[in-house]
């Protein structure tokens, strides 16, 4: 009995961080005021070797203009499979953009940062609009842009 | 008898702690590792159907200007025949929510992401 209740002890001990392996986060990128049309926006992540992770979301449900996101495009080659489930609308001038995901927790404090590369219709391409260490000191704490993203945040 | 039953409980039960994140693991990185020949297949089909339609995109609002002055609206006709489905499988990504987002170790679950634009 004694090795029974060791073993279940041992077992639920052993299940338990499997479980909670992710966490809900929530990304909230505003844009400026920059007067075009809707922005094209790839959020990514890269290593702490700086190499590309994955993606977390594309905003912009056509593969034709996803060259105009250099640095994804670049790590990426383009390929829609790596945002397919995650892709939704292109973001209007002023709009925010709310997106809550389960991410793992391997991905905070251990070196990854996550990026925004933007583009707009006959406006200027912005690589690396964002980017941001994820670590769980920094959520809640707003990043400026550089063009069209006023401020990005991520909650946790 | 017990203790025979007693360690194929506990051997059986520190399987499955074991085998749940081990099971787990594999498909973070399934996109790197076990899937490289599908993944590179992809990439090329849809990196052809990329630059196909992009560059005769850009090559013909040059080149017919001449014998067709609606160009540009011809070019948005087939962008929106794609959009209908016709060729939506080959260029353009699975939206939120119809597909599970992709296996690349950044997601804990396959639970669909929420999005909402204000």
């Amino acid at each position: 009995m004694k090795s029974l209740l060791a073993a279940l002890a041992m077992t639920t001990a052993l299940t338990l961080p499997a479980i909670a392996m992710a966490r809900p986060v929530t990304l909230t990128t505003t844009l400026t005021n920059y007067g075009g049309d809707g922005a094209y926006l790839a959020l990514y992540v890269t290593d702490p070797t700086g190499a590309y992770a994955g993606s977390l979301w594309m905003a912009g449900g056509k593969s034709k203009y996803y060259k105009h996101m250099t640095d994804w495009y670049r790590a990426t080659g383009g390929d829609p499979a790596q945002v397919d489930g995650i892709t939704g609308a292109s973001v209007g001038a002023g709009r925010t953009l709310d997106i809550t995901l389960d991410l793992a927790d391997a991905l905070f404090d251990a070196g990854y940062t996550l990026h925004i590369d933007g583009a707009v219709e006959n406006m200027r391409e912005s690589p690396n609009e964002v980017a941001v260490p994820l670590t769980t000191a920094g959520a809640g704490i707003p990043v400026t842009g550089r063009r069209y993203v006023a401020d990005f945040t991520y909650d946790m | 008898m017990r203790k025979t039953l007693t360690l194929l409980v506990a051997s059986t039960a520190l399987s499955a702690g074991l085998g749940l994140p081990a099971w787990s693991a594999p498909r973070a990185p399934a996109t790197e590792d076990s899937r490289p020949f599908a993944a590179l297949f992809a990439s090329d089909q849809d990196t052809t159907a990329l630059f196909l339609v992009s560059g005769d995109d850009d090559d013909d609002r040059g080149s017919r200007n001449a014998s067709r002055s609606d160009d540009d609206e011809d070019d948005d006709e087939e962008d929106d025949d794609c959009e209908d489905g016709g060729c939506n499988s080959a260029g353009n990504p699975a939206p939120a929510g119809s597909v599970a987002p992709p296996q690349n170790g950044l997601f804990g679950t396959g639970a669909p992401p929420k999005v909402q634009v204000n």
